[in-house]
């Protein structure tokens, strides 16, 4: 499958520091991918430069085989929600209407039911809508637009728990019908975790995990029990994180641990439990003390 | 349906600010005019009177159109700080989004210029609204057939709206102190060209020029100013980001 976007050695250099340095990562079509990563770490920066709102310093970036900067025919067919979403002096039903008007699959229908869903007046002024609902606002444009290329970031900041389902059950429905490329950045990692086809993680502008969503579970594995069986337990194997109670050790490897491995844990009675993506996240990104990245290279699909 | 029309729809999707606020600020601004002038008898007519003179019928101009074509320049801004960043979120380009908003400027500034000329036949027609009031009328400015009156209405209201959308552009980019080298650069710009003047002993020359300049030759100045902010807007909003 070609690659729905492409960025390879994406610079974005500020006066006094760098958002993005030397960022290379592929997302096929029709996926679902997370982008993930600590605040300021570049996720928005990097969905502005592939919507055509911000100019990368240096670096190519392709989206649907083309450059997306000015270019109408890639840009009518993609969608760019973001947190921060500034609106005229409008209404609701404005602009809904005016996001009709631009997106050739616009689908009113969709719309109005998503409306209905999160409980968005058509009459009521964007500016006098809470946090939580101008999310709901951007996520009913995002998910009626149909676009080819879909990105949201932090689409649903100041949602409810039942309004997130709600924004998870539509858009797998709806993608379900009409596949698309859905780019999301998100700090719901575990909640958003069963979406992603594949997860991209950055930190201080850097990608530091690129990889396929299954290929992450079982990746690193929890193992806790009594000190002398847990040293027993991962000699050889790498680790990165090491915590001692008392008599109690709790250690994190990294590797998938085969049959064998695993008889062996049970047989020195040790406790296994596999790293959330959450986990992994914090581990890849941001974690004071966090190894090198070269342990998850392997990993990389 | 092209993407320049689907711009102009989208400003005017909510037709409170291009259609309603103008025309409001308008007929207010025509009612205190016409309250003003009614309760103010003219000095010179009273005086005349007063010594057995017939008073001369003088119009009494208000000025006050003006806050039509200030507000344009409002509208203008606010067509970049307001819209522009809900407009690139929608899919479009910099370079429609300004073509289409320019051209939005442009049909608005047109048709306000047939509805100035429009009551300004009829403010001739009824003595000023029965009250000598100079309202449509300018002196000088617009105060000659009703075509002119159009043309240069037309003029300078797009002449207005373009420069504040430079502006509005201006403070995107750069933001509040770039805006103010913006200010500064204009102004240094005036003086330079003073100052060449000066230097060439030039001022007899643009002083003999500016006494013969009708008022059709200013709008056509007008024209070509308008034409050169216009390109100046478009170089900028080139880079500009949301």
């Amino acid at each position: 499958m070609r690659p729905a976007i492409s960025v390879t050695g994406l610079t974005r250099r500020y006066r006094d520091h760098v958002a993005l340095e030397e960022v290379s990562a592929q997302i096929e079509e029709g996926s679902i991918c997370g982008l993930l990563g600590r605040n300021g770490a570049g996720k928005t920066t990097l969905l502005r430069i592939l919507a055509g709102q911000e100019f990368p310093s240096s670096g190519v970036v392709r989206v649907l085989g083309a450059p997306p900067a000015e270019n109408e025919d890639v840009l009518r067919r993609m969608v760019f929600i973001r947190e921060d979403q500034a609106y005229p002096d409008f209404k609701v039903g404005h602009a809904l209407r005016a996001a009709s008007w631009f997106y050739p699959n616009w689908d009113g229908e969709l719309a109005g039911q998503l409306m209905a869903d999160f409980g968005l007046r058509p009459n009521k002024a964007i500016k006098r809508l809470s946090r939580g609902m101008r999310s709901a606002l951007g996520i009913a444009i995002g998910i009626a637009a149909r676009a080819d290329v879909t990105l949201f970031d932090e689409p649903y900041a100041g949602l409810d728990a039942v309004a997130r389902q709600i924004f998870y059950d539509r858009l797998l429905a709806d993608y379900a019908e009409r596949p698309r490329t859905i780019l999301l950045s998100t700090h719901l990692i575990d909640e958003a975790a069963a979406l992603f086809e594949r997860v991209v993680v950055i930190d201080r502008g850097r990608v530091v995990l690129d990889a396929a969503a299954d290929g992450l579970r079982g990746v690193a594995t929890t193992v806790s029990g009594p000190v002398l069986a847990v040293d027993d337990f991962t000699t050889g194997r790498p680790v990165w994180n090491r915590r001692r109670l008392g008599s109690q050790a709790s250690v994190v490897t990294v590797g998938q641990l085969d049959e064998a491995a695993r008889a062996k844990a049970r047989a020195l009675g040790l406790d296994l439990v596999p790293l959330t993506l959450q986990q992994l996240v914090v581990h890849a990104a941001g974690w004071p003390g966090a190894p090198e990245t070269a342990n998850l290279e392997g990993v990389s699909a | 349906m092209s993407t320049l029309v689907k711009v102009a729809r989208y400003h005017l999707v909510q037709p409170y600010q291009y259609l309603i606020v103008p025309w409001g600020i308008l007929a207010f601004a025509f009612a205190v005019s016409l309250a003003t002038i009614a309760m103010t008898p003219s000095g010179h007519a009273a005086a005349l009177t007063l010594h057995g003179l017939s008073p001369v019928a003088k119009v009494r101009y208000t000025g006050s159109l003006s806050s039509f074509f200030i507000f344009f320049f409002v509208l203008g801004v606010q067509s970049i700080g307001r819209s522009l960043p809900f407009g690139l979120a929608l899919g479009v380009s910099r370079r429609s989004f300004y073509a289409g908003t320019a051209l939005l400027a442009a049909v608005l500034a047109c048709a306000s210029g047939l509805v100035f000329a429009g009551l300004q036949a009829i403010e001739v027609a009824t003595d000023g609204w029965g009250t000598r009031m100079g309202f449509f009328r300018v002196p000088y400015l617009l105060a000659g057939p009703w075509y002119l009156t159009w043309l240069s209405s037309f003029v300078g209201l797009t002449l207005l709206y373009v420069y504040g959308m430079w502006f509005g552009i201006a403070y995107r980019r750069w933001g509040l102190l770039g805006t103010i080298a913006f200010i500064a650069a204009q102004v240094t710009a005036l003086l330079a060209t003073g100052a060449l003047v000066s230097v060439a002993h030039g001022w007899t020359g643009v002083g003999r020029f500016f006494t013969h300049l009708t008022a059709a030759g200013l709008t056509g100045l007008l024209a070509v100013l308008a034409v050169a902010l216009l390109a100046g807007g478009q170089a900028t909003i080139r880079r500009a980001t949301v």
